[in-house]
């Protein structure tokens, strides 16, 4: 893990971006399924902390996390550490989004919005 | 479906819908808790934090008890602030808090509601702690000279909330009508509250 | 489990050598500061980041520094500071003081 996140001191050069974007819903569900996973009420007992949330964030490439969004970081490691744990497994996954992209396609064929 | 290979647009939010599609499947998670805790969510505005802010002002005895244990004492507000342990810090005429966590983005959420953009930007996360007086600068906030300033990186569990002055010029303002002047970013330290002009 | 450290105590934060999820900022390592604050005691971010929920616990520590100590460079003045929580074992007692 090369600490790419530990950023204090490290940037000194550049003002503080001030432009705000919208937050979308799938950001906000993103955070929502964080918050359900880790809460220690849930039946079972939580599935993951919010450490390994940041840990999952943190394994992340410099890359990857300098050019994915913030909920982006956040889906990447809430895929990483449930599949690490087998919750979900990878192949699944991949099946599911597969799925989920051509139903997309389909919905928006005919060059309907985009 | 590593996202930086289809990064586009639709891709997160497309990968969104079918790992919570799975998660679903596998009754790990429902629609309604997810829809429940989104509400949630838009429900946390900093409209709370800023009826914090206003009762202590108004009441010496709520504010020397949120200095001391800061979720207990909002509590009493009928505020639900779940697990967080809040630590609130107390501007002053010579001192001046800003806080920031530069290791990722924690937040004062169940008060505040989601973090700006700013507050998880790599600048602010970087400068902050280094040359906070620069950074406050930029947001318009000059000190005057004596004024001393500390910094509160988040690192740990604690949550921070700054305790912001009352304005001179309030004296005749209500409790809700100060709180009405509490901005997120004076709660953060980006930002002093000013009184309405006349 | 009792707090190694007292408010007031000056101390200096070290590298244990730690790698993977650790919560202790790269910046403040060596540095002196003060304890402002004894926070409690917290499960370790190490184990937790790696699904271990029920650890021992940790003592925190709100330690103050001088930002002209964190920074060689820092042009502000001297009684400017930061404060960042930090775990016990990331803690020497400082026998120079500030």
């Amino acid at each position: 893990m090369s600490g790419h996140h530990d950023l204090g001191g490290v940037r000194t050069d550049a003002p503080v971006p001030r432009a705000q974007h919208a937050i979308l819903p799938w950001e906000m569900r993103v955070d929502a399924l964080m918050q359900l996973l880790s809460d220690p009420q849930r039946p079972g007992g939580a599935l993951m902390s919010v450490d390994e949330l940041r840990r999952g964030i943190e394994s992340l490439s410099a890359d990857e996390y300098r050019s994915l969004g913030y909920y982006e970081r956040w889906l990447q490691s809430l895929i990483a550490i449930m599949t690490e744990k087998g919750v979900v497994e990878r192949a699944e996954l991949e099946r599911r989004f597969a799925e989920v992209e051509r139903a997309h396609e389909r919905e928006h064929a005919g060059g309907g919005e985009r | 479906m590593s996202l930086k290979h289809v990064h586009d647009d639709r891709s997160a939010e497309l990968l969104e819908r079918a790992f919570r599609e799975l998660l679903i499947e596998k009754g790990l998670v429902s629609d309604a808790a997810v829809d429940e805790r989104v509400e949630f969510m838009y429900a946390r505005t900093p409209a709370l934090g800023a009826r914090v802010v206003a009762r202590a002002w108004f009441d010496s005895g709520f504010k020397a008890r949120l200095l001391a244990d800061g979720s207990a004492a909002v509590r009493e507000l009928g505020i639900d602030v779940g697990a967080l342990k809040l630590v609130v810090v107390e501007n002053a005429p010579q001192l001046h808090n800003l806080i920031v966590c530069t290791l990722c983005s924690c937040y004062p959420r169940m008060l505040l509601g989601l973090p700006p953009d700013w507050y998880k930007s790599v600048e602010y996360r970087s400068r902050a702690v280094r040359e906070p007086r620069a950074v406050l600068a930029e947001f318009g906030v000059s000190l005057p000279a004596g004024v001393t300033v500390r910094v509160h990186d988040s690192t740990a569990d604690m949550r921070y909330l700054v305790l912001p002055m009352r304005p001179h010029g309030t004296a005749a303002l209500s409790e809700d009508e100060c709180a009405a002047l509490v901005t997120r970013d004076a709660m953060i330290g980006t930002a002093v509250v000013v009184a309405p002009k006349v | 489990m009792t707090a190694r450290f007292q408010l007031g105590e000056p101390v200096r934060v070290v590298d244990t050598g730690a790698s993977g999820h650790v919560r202790t900022p790269r910046y403040i390592r060596g540095k002196r500061g003060v304890v402002e604050r004894i926070c409690g005691e917290f499960r370790k971010p190490e184990e937790l980041a790696y699904g271990r929920y029920d650890g021992e616990r940790e003592s925190l520590y709100r330690v103050r520094f001088a930002q002209r100590e964190v920074w060689p460079d820092y042009s502000g003045p001297a009684d400017d500071t930061l404060d960042i929580e930090i775990y016990e074992r990331w803690l020497e007692r400082s026998e120079e003081g500030r």
